[in-house]
């Protein structure tokens, strides 16, 4: 029996209501309980900061894309080298860093659970080889359906129950988590040589439109009844002027479940551009964040950049393309079969350029004009908009007015005339942050019943300490001190083991991997679909009984069985 | 100031050696260095007979005499901003990376990576160079930004790869890609090049020898005599497979 007792801590628990108690944790065998015996080892909070364990909904730390991204930049290979040291492997990479990077600084953070942003389905052993490689943070894999030929066929038949039914095989064939559709027909039209502009266009030789497979996907993630919603990357990413697909974006979402959103809209930044060029791109977050607020059934990330060189990786094959031929720099495209494609280039955000400075004010102005800190969360994308090293400064600059005025003065010129950032007042509280950074995400992955984002008895022992008073710090004024105290915890515990303390990992990792079991009926199952059969015998490249993935790959799986079409 | 390192003899000599302590200011304040054999720190007196001549107030005026087997020592001139440092053997790979002033001279073979990324100053090889002579790092967008290098004997593969700046002159010829994806700078070869200057976006280079397999997405502008050099060369235009404007001059065979 291993017991802690975690004494005189500051605790923020926004899903239990608890804001700013100082109060005792105890933990016994890695799950939170009401009181352990005086045997228990100590750790003294000294009245700091406690939040439960963060919760990333939406990174790319795992799988292919990201493994290409690492053998496309061996230059970053030269960054954030750390030797072997104690029970830490070597690490380097400071955008796309090796997986234990990435899992060690995530919990010198404070980080114990994400979500792989996009893993295509094809490809999914590699991704689960390298979520076992991540040790410290529990795993689960959005799973790519945006250009599935057999997902659209069924929603060209408008069959919602087959729909459902494709989607529940595969998630349990790869081990999938949610639903991930990523610039939804967009990608596959551009296997055939064409390119979607709006979200009623048809994609060729399929006959479907983005907004009917949105549209039919929402219904057959509420027939499965899957933890998280459909998890969205809209289309027109990037592009000047997409904030008005966003919009018709949400205007397709009904409010189907009471007890999260039916949408997560990820990274909302890069879709909420007005202008028609770079020349005159401006920011549209009033529009979206007005659509935002009236549409509870919605939740959205910020998809923040920050000013640094790093990388950009997506499902989004022709968004990359386009970024390519804007930077001239080396890029990377790729077809994964009948699924989804990719592409990855690495860019530099830089305060010289206009739009750059415009992008980093939008995600500050999505945030900051979303009214329900539950429905907009903390993310740069990682490491898309920034490595996600750079939350804390995301925190800061959310918390203080100050911070953001001594930033906006650095910036390019035009980016006061064409944003409304400068304007705002608003300044984030501790609470807000614990909103947006575990409690929010843990109740849009619809998690907490598996015991995250909250500190009540029974819940697993995730829990961050960090050395942040927060009755003597003033983040408004005193704003390096708070981006400094979430840089390195005191301690992080994962799973009622201390892993990480002061940014050193003290332990071996055994994280686990989530997945979602849908329980279909027997008569719509698709593996008894002989047309179903057929066509993936006639298409794939591998078989279908080779397709899905051992449970040698998963060896802490943690399976979340749904009651489907119940 | 002369600072004479006269390696000393190895039980196993096939160890490389990590010197990039090996720079004229760091001998300012003494010659308690630091270096690696294969994975032990050693101190540089474990591995060098060491000599001092004179006295130096300013590093400037230090030069740096490697003797005897140098040919596995590794970063010798890492990071150097100036004073001299002399090699009268062999030098083993990344010699002059980084660098940023003084002069290193190789009185003989330089192995690969010879002024890797280099910034300034100059470097002097008199024997051949390997490999990626005066490139850049795997991956990195620039490599070599500013300085001069010069290689009496001959170059291998990759000389000049995305050279940005300076001026790299072989004497000799080069192996396989010299110059590809130049950025800026100038690239002078007197011998032989094979499939010069793939994907060039700027700079200069001028092949007086022959050249194997020319790259075909270079156009060329026209025949003319180039005053500097002496030559009736073929000036072409490219690479304009990606749009590049850089300049390839080749001499015109048969001309003086």
């Amino acid at each position: 029996m291993n017991e802690i007792l975690v004494k005189n801590a500051c605790v923020i628990d926004p899903i239990r209501g608890i804001n700013g108690d100082i109060m005792d944790i105890a933990i016994r065998d890695g799950r939170i309980v009401e009181s352990v015996s005086d045997r228990a080892e100590i750790i003294d909070a000294h009245r700091c900061l406690t939040l439960p364990g963060g919760i990333d909904s939406h990174t790319h730390v795992c799988g292919t894309k990201v493994n290409f991204g690492r053998y496309m930049s061996p230059e970053d290979m030269r960054a954030g080298r750390t030797r072997r040291h104690g029970r830490m492997h070597v690490t380097s990479g400071y955008y796309v860093p090796t997986t234990f990077g990435n899992s060690y600084r995530y919990s010198a953070m404070g980080y114990t659970t994400l979500l792989e942003g996009a893993m295509a389905p094809l490809e999914a052993r590699h991704t689960h080889e390298e979520f076992t490689a991540t040790p410290h943070q529990d795993m689960l894999a959005n799973t790519l359906f945006d250009g599935n030929w057999a997902v659209m066929d069924a929603v060209r038949e408008k069959n919602i129950p087959k729909t459902a039914a494709i989607v529940g095989w595969t998630l349990n064939a790869v081990k999938g988590y949610a639903i991930k559709l990523t610039n939804p027909g967009g990608t596959e039209a551009w296997g055939w040589g064409e390119d979607l502009t709006s979200i009623h266009e048809k994609v060729p030789h399929f006959e479907v439109t983005p907004s009917e497979i949105i549209t039919t996907m929402i219904r057959a993630n509420e027939l499965l009844r899957l933890p998280h919603s459909v998890h969205l990357h809209c289309n027109n990413l990037g592009k000047p002027g997409n904030y008005q697909t966003t919009l018709d974006t949400f205007d397709l979402v009904p409010d189907l479940n009471p007890d999260r959103q039916t949408l997560y809209a990820t990274h909302v930044q890069f879709h909420a551009y007005g202008g028609g060029t770079w020349r005159n791109i401006c920011s549209k977050a009033e529009d979206i964040t007005r659509s935002i607020n009236s549409k509870p059934q919605i939740v959205m990330d910020m998809g923040q950049i920050m000013f640094c060189r790093t990388m950009t990786m997506t499902a989004d094959g022709p968004m990359e393309f386009n970024l390519h031929c804007l930077h001239h720099n080396k890029w990377s495209n790729h077809d994964v079969e009948l699924e989804t494609g990719s592409g990855i280039i690495p860019v530099t955000y830089s305060k010289k350029s206009a739009v750059n400075c415009i992008m980093w004010a939008i995600g500050l102005e999505l945030a900051l004009l979303t009214k329900n800190p539950w429905q907009c969360l903390l993310e740069t994308d990682n490491p898309n908009g920034a490595p996600f090293v750079k939350y804390p400064e995301v925190i800061g600059l959310l918390m203080s007015k100050r911070y953001r005025d001594e930033e906006c003065a650095t910036l390019h010129a035009d980016t006061e005339r064409r944003t409304s950032l400068f304007a705002l007042e608003r300044e984030m509280d501790w609470h807000d942050i614990a909103v947006m950074t575990r409690a929010g995400q843990a109740k849009a992955l619809g998690i907490v019943n598996q015991g995250k984002g909250h500190l009540g008895a029974g819940a697993e022992a995730d829990i961050a300490i960090y050395p942040i008073r927060t009755d003597s710090v003033d983040p408004a004024r005193e704003y390096r001190k708070v981006v400094e105290g979430f840089q390195k915890t005191r301690f992080t515990i994962k799973r009622g083991r201390v892993v990480s303390r002061d940014g050193e990992i003290i332990v071996d990792g055994a994280n686990a991997t989530f997945w979602t079991n849908a329980l279909i009926p027997e008569d719509i199952r698709v593996d008894n679909d002989p047309e179903f059969i057929r066509r993936f015998q006639e298409f794939y490249t591998v078989r279908m009984s080779n397709y899905p993935v051992q449970d040698l790959y998963l060896p802490r799986g943690r399976r979340v069985d749904t009651e489907a079409f119940s | 100031m002369r600072v004479i390192l006269e390696s000393k003899v190895r039980k196993k000599p096939n160890i490389p050696i990590e010197a990039e302590a090996i720079i004229p200011r760091n001998f300012l304040k003494g010659t308690d260095l630091l270096v690696y054999e294969g994975n032990k720190e050693r101190t540089l007196s474990e591995l060098f007979w060491i000599f001092v001549e004179g006295t130096a107030v300013s590093p400037e005026n230090i030069e740096v005499v490697l003797k005897g087997d140098t040919s596995r020592i590794k970063r010798v001139g890492e990071y150097m901003d100036t004073g001299s440092i002399l090699i009268s053997g062999d030098i083993g790979m990344h010699c002059g990376n980084f660098m940023s002033g003084g002069t290193i001279e190789i009185l003989g073979n330089a192995d690969a990576w010879l002024g890797r990324e280099m910034r300034g100053g100059t470097i002097l090889c008199r024997g051949n160079a390997g490999h990626y002579c005066a490139t850049g790092y795997r991956g990195e967008k620039k490599g070599m930004q500013g300085g001069r290098v010069e290689v009496f004997g001959s170059a291998g593969d990759f000389c000049a790869e995305y050279l940005a700046g300076g001026e790299v002159h072989v004497h000799g010829s080069v192996g396989d890609f010299p110059g590809v994806e130049m950025r800026g700078g100038q690239l002078i070869i007197d011998g032989d090049a094979t499939r010069p200057c793939a994907n060039m976006k700027d700079g200069t280079c001028v092949i007086l020898g022959r050249v194997h397999e020319m790259i075909p997405t270079f156009e060329k502008v026209e025949r003319r005599v180039i005053p500097e050099w002496n030559i009736t060369a073929d000036v072409y235009r490219g690479d304009i497979a990606n749009r590049g404007k850089g300049t390839l001059m080749v001499k015109t065979a048969g001309s003086e």
